[in-house]
């Protein structure tokens, strides 16, 4: 998924990153497409923090855009 | 996809990239831009108003161009999170300092903020997960295909698209230049793949993307003339993946020809010509079509050499992810603490991508299994729900899907009519968030105590409803959900005014059982916080390994007196495509479980498994007949079944038994270990070698799909008699080397003289000789003629079958069912690949289908995972919908007990000669066979009672009277 905002304008940049938070420690997925999807979901189902960075403005990935998914011609969504 | 959105443990950093990692494993820093979306997030409703009054329009990539969007846009209905965004490269508000801003003003919300700024935030985290996924090959490059010179032509995503119900044509079927449905399509395959275009590896998702598409095409509209599948190796590796291509064949349409195109011409209105050769018959093809689609191959994400940089980690020589051990493991990067799955390290199908996910999931729960999280308790005060009955029925579009075919006012307008219903609405798709805040708004606004949803299939989202009622406080168990989509609309396309009279008869038997519905409460079972491991192979080694990893108690049990299964010597020698020593990875993976402290015990099996997942009663014996009774009983939370499978063991097809210079792969595998890696035969080192593969692969009395790891073994082997000068012939049908480097392997043996005669689908290659092989003979359908190939040793490239009894067993343990191939089945080929039907219990390896040695450990990580959700709790909630026995009318007979497939119920004695039934609920499936049998009606299937039943029947025949 093209990002559409990829050429901001650097001067708009805060420079200062936030505090980290102090919760517990996570586990960070990049990419929300279905790999990201299931591995985010196994470790937050298993108590772990996940932290999920999508480039686009939505997670789904490649196989939201698939109508049907071989071999059993399920709904992809 | 909805339920990571709302999951209290994930934080969605969508807009997002990583620009910095500091630390190590288990401590590193993460910085993450966020770049903005101009609408705060959490204010969003996602109403839409602003979309409706934004002024400019732009190509929707999501829809690959084939649709338009505004500047201000949400990029699908279901999109997660549900809130739009500005696109500022179109807004007028950006550059031009146009004071436009329209959606700021009708946003009623005030969600609107042109003032969000690119902001940089920090994360700490113990492990990452690379899972970026692919881009697709720019078809352009290949000039003589035509694709962006030609608009016909067109890539395989855009085309589904056009197939999606949702999509730019609500799944018509339409091709760009007049809109009218193609009737002659051409799938040209390998696009950029297999030496195309300067990529050298196999996409693996192509082959049976096409097969689905061409299938799909021919529902979507069933007056097409012909769809052409222009092929190479028709690669159908995975489970079921066969039989699905054979479904294909009976669709009169659809054809297959191998080849390539050379070239794609237009004729300026709009008609293609394809011209390629039929490998087969040698013959020039010239194919007309009013579409083609280009099954383009993946290509390494376009942010990976980036994202490599700011992680630290390598990618391969064609720009995805590296693995740091291509022989056997998927999911490990070239550094510590960063792990891999997907396509980011080169292409995968959807059942191999999801495994490698929760295996990559497990890999990095270990860096933090010290800091699970407690489980947020989130009280939701439950609605009153006495009173009279008040009904709301939601009736779905699911984009065309359902709205295509039938009249969703009039459905809603005749719910609105029925008894009790006291609000309809319909929604553009109801399992989106925005219809999802919909649907609880009318609870609480109306006060309903019941609701129906009229869409999909409860199969996948009837806990998305379920969860949304809960939410509100309305008991998951007082909401029905009616399939009018597979049902109605889809299996009644020619008849839509039939399917809308169905689709009301069965929302009016919904809304009638939706009355006499009951709340009912999940049943929460204690954990026993340990695992087993049933199988030593290296599928059992990784599971063991990576449960023990993450702090839990694990057992590890192996019929033998040894670990490694079959990459011990002999069995094994050598790893492909590194030639890496088998036995040195089982080496290391019996060392790191020591140190892991999995208890380990050899010489035994599992003799008697009794009660539930959480809840398991396992008794081991002795497996070397020495000692008699069990050896060990032990509580344990969840089972991971990894038992493997046996090598299809010729029944003297080829000779075999009766020629000594016939022998299997595995027969040659152990003359390499005996020989330091030179077969020898007779005291002769063989100068002709044939290979004769799918052995018991692709047939009737052996596995009738492909076992996968059978073409990079024959090419490994036939590789390291090459080296000794050999001759070497292989006989295949397809060649499918799809693992990682296997493409590259098959080049290089094809470089170094290896022969190759490709022979028909149903045809057999024959071992000539009387007293020994001298030759096999086959007739080639690329050279077209009859091949001999001289031969003083024929190798049989066996394929893969279920182990017997072991496989019997433990169906009959666990109620697992088998599938059409006889192995193991799963709970969904795409979805579920290691878990199964019955809860807490996994199985993993070749025990569910042939795979070959990183596929296994793909799956026995993602066990990992799975066994890692159940034991990260004390206790585990199960399905309320389970039988239960009115104990007064129970008259203690035993047939239930008797019935019974699950052992859920049981007679109990409650004075001298007074029985009566009852049901353990943890072990009851709610199948309500029991409740079906009583003779005297005492069993109740709870969700499912007589009462709900007759209703909905009553209410069915009640409509057909009045007709």
């Amino acid at each position: 998924m093209p990002f559409d905002n990829e050429k901001e304008n650097e001067s708009k940049r805060e420079t200062e990153p936030e505090a980290a938070p102090s919760e517990a420690k996570g586990v960070l997925v990049l990419g929300g497409g279905i790999a990201g999807i299931q591995a985010a979901l196994d470790l937050a189902d298993a108590r772990v923090k996940v932290h999920l960075v999508e480039r686009g403005p939505s997670i789904g990935g490649r196989m939201s855009q698939l109508d049907k998914t071989f071999p059993t011609m399920d709904c992809s969504i | 996809m909805m339920d990571v959105g709302r999951h209290p443990n994930v934080e969605l950093l969508t807009l997002s990239e990583l620009v910095g990692l500091r630390g190590e494993p288990g401590d590193f820093v993460a910085t993450v831009r966020r770049y903005p979306r101009y609408v705060d997030e959490d204010a969003c409703v996602g109403c839409g108003d602003c979309e409706a009054v934004c002024p400019m329009v732009a190509p929707n990539v999501y829809e690959h161009g084939l649709g338009a969007r505004k500047a201000v846009y949400r990029p699908f209905p279901q999109a997660v999170p549900p809130a739009y965004m500005i696109d500022r490269d179109v807004c007028l508000n950006e550059e031009a300092f146009l004071a436009c801003s329209k959606c700021a003003d009708a946003c009623p919300r005030g969600a609107v903020d042109f003032d969000q700024r690119v902001r940089d935030v920090d994360v700490n985290v113990g492990a990452v997960i690379v899972a970026t996924g692919f881009d697709e090959f720019d078809p352009r490059v290949m000039r003589n295909y035509g694709y962006g010179i030609y608009e016909n032509v067109m890539t395989s995503l855009e085309f589904e698209r056009l197939l999606s119900a949702s999509g730019p044509t609500q799944g018509r079927v339409v091709r760009p230049t007049d809109r009218k449905p193609p009737r002659r399509i051409v799938f040209v395959q390998c696009v950029g793949a297999r030496g195309e275009g300067g990529q050298h590896f196999c996409s693996r998702f192509c082959c049976m993307n096409a097969v689905k598409d061409a299938m799909l095409a021919k529902i979507h509209d069933p007056n097409v003339e012909s769809m052409t599948i222009l092929y190479t190796d028709l690669r159908a590796f995975g489970k079921g993946f066969d039989q699905f291509v054979q479904r294909s064949h009976e669709v009169d349409e659809i054809r297959y020809v191998r080849g390539r195109p050379a070239k794609i011409v237009g004729d300026g209105g709009g008609d293609l010509t394809v011209y390629a050769e039929d490998t087969l018959t040698g013959e020039q093809v010239k194919l007309d079509a009013d579409l083609v689609v280009l099954s383009v191959a993946a290509r390494p994400n376009e942010t990976a050499r980036a994202l490599a940089e700011t992680l630290g980690v390598e990618l391969n020589r064609y720009g995805f992810f590296r693995k740091r051990d291509p022989d056997s493991f998927y999911l490990e990067t070239t550094r510590d603490g960063i792990y891999l799955c997907g396509s980011a390290g080169g292409p995968q199908v959807i059942p191999d991508c999801v495994a490698q996910a929760s295996g990559a999931a497990a890999l990095a729960a270990k860096h933090v299994a010290a800091c699970r999280v407690p489980d947020e308790v989130v009280e939701v005060e439950a609605l009153d729900t006495s009173g009279d009955h008040r009904v709301g029925v939601f009736v779905c579009h699911c984009g065309a899907n359902i709205a295509g075919l039938l009249d969703i006012q009039n459905l809603v307008e005749y719910a609105r009519g029925l008894d009790g219903v006291v609000y309809a609405a319909d929604e553009l798709f109801a399992c989106s968030d925005t219809s999802q805040r919909a649907v609880q708004d009318a609870i609480l606004e109306h006060k309903l105590n019941r609701l129906v949803v009229a869409a999909c299939t409860p199969r996948t989202h009837e806990p998305v409803f379920r969860k949304a009622c809960e939410a509100v406080g309305l008991n998951a168990y007082l909401f029905e959900m009616v399939n009018i989509r597979d049902q109605c609309s889809w299996v009644h396309v020619g008849a839509p005014g039939a399917a809308l009279a169905r689709a009301r008869d069965q929302i009016s038997m919904a809304v009638a059982r939706a009355r006499r519905l009951e709340p009912l409460h999940m049943i929460d079972v204690p954990v026993e916080r340990t695992a087993l491991v049933v199988g030593g192979g290296v599928a059992g080694l990784q599971a063991a390994l990576e449960i023990a990893r993450q702090h839990f108690k694990t057992i590890l049990v192996e019929k033998t007196n040894k670990l490694g299964g079959r990459l011990n010597k002999p069995s094994l020698t050598k790893l492909y495509p590194s030639g890496r020593d088998a036995e040195k990875l089982i080496r290391e993976k019996i060392e790191q479980l020591e140190e892991a402290g999995v208890e380990i015990l050899l010489n035994t099996e599992v003799a008697r498994v009794d009660g539930f997942v959480g809840n398991f009663d396992v008794e081991l014996a002795d497996a070397s007949g020495k000692k008699k009774g069990a050896t060990k009983k032990a509580r344990v939370g969840a089972i991971v079944l990894a038992t493997g499978a046996d090598l299809y063991e010729p029944k003297g097809e080829y000779g075999y038994g009766r020629h000594p210079n016939v022998i299997t792969s595995l027969d040659l595998e152990q003359n390499f270990a005996a020989n330091a890696g030179r077969a020898l035969v007779d005291g002769k080192h063989p100068e002709n070698v044939a290979f004769i593969q799918c052995v018991g692969s692709r047939c009737e009395g052996g596995n009738p799909g492909c076992s996968r790891y059978c073409c990079p073994t024959t090419i490994k082997q036939a590789m390291m008699l090459r080296e000794h000068g050999a001759n070497v012939t292989v006989f295949y049908k397809d060649i499918r080397t799809i693992s990682d480097g296997a493409e590259e392997m098959y080049r290089a043996a094809r470089g170094n003289g290896v022969l190759f005669v490709k022979i028909a689908e149903d045809d057999k290659a024959e071992v000539i000789g009387d007293k020994a092989a001298a030759a096999v003979e086959a007739y080639d359908v690329l050279l077209k003629s009859r091949v001999r190939a001289r031969a003083d040793l024929v190798v049989l490239s066996t394929g893969m079958v279920p182990r017997e009894p072991d496989t019997t067993i433990l169906q009959s343990i666990f109620k697992i069912p088998r599938g059409e191939d006889k192995f193991l089945m799963e709970r969904h080929p795409e979805l579920g690949p290691v878990e199964t039907t019955t809860d807490g219990v996994f199985i993993v390896g070749c025990l569910q289908a042939p795979k070959d040695i990183a596929d296994s450990l793909s799956q026995a990580s993602a066990a990992a995972a799975k066994v890692a959700r159940l034991l990260a709790r004390d206790s585990v909630k199960l399905e309320p919908t389970v039988a239960e026995v009115n104990e007064e009318l129970c008259r203690g007979c035993g047939q239930c007990v008797e019935i019974c497939q699950f052992n859920a119920p049981e007679l109990v004695q409650l004075a001298p000669d007074v029985y009566v039934s009852r049901i353990n609920e943890a072990l009851c499936k709610g199948c309500g066979t029991c409740a079906v049998w009583c003779p005297t009606g005492a069993v109740v299937a709870r969700h499912f009672t007589d009462l709900q039943i007759h209703t909905m029947l009553e209410t069915v025949l009640q409509g057909e009277t009045d007709k």
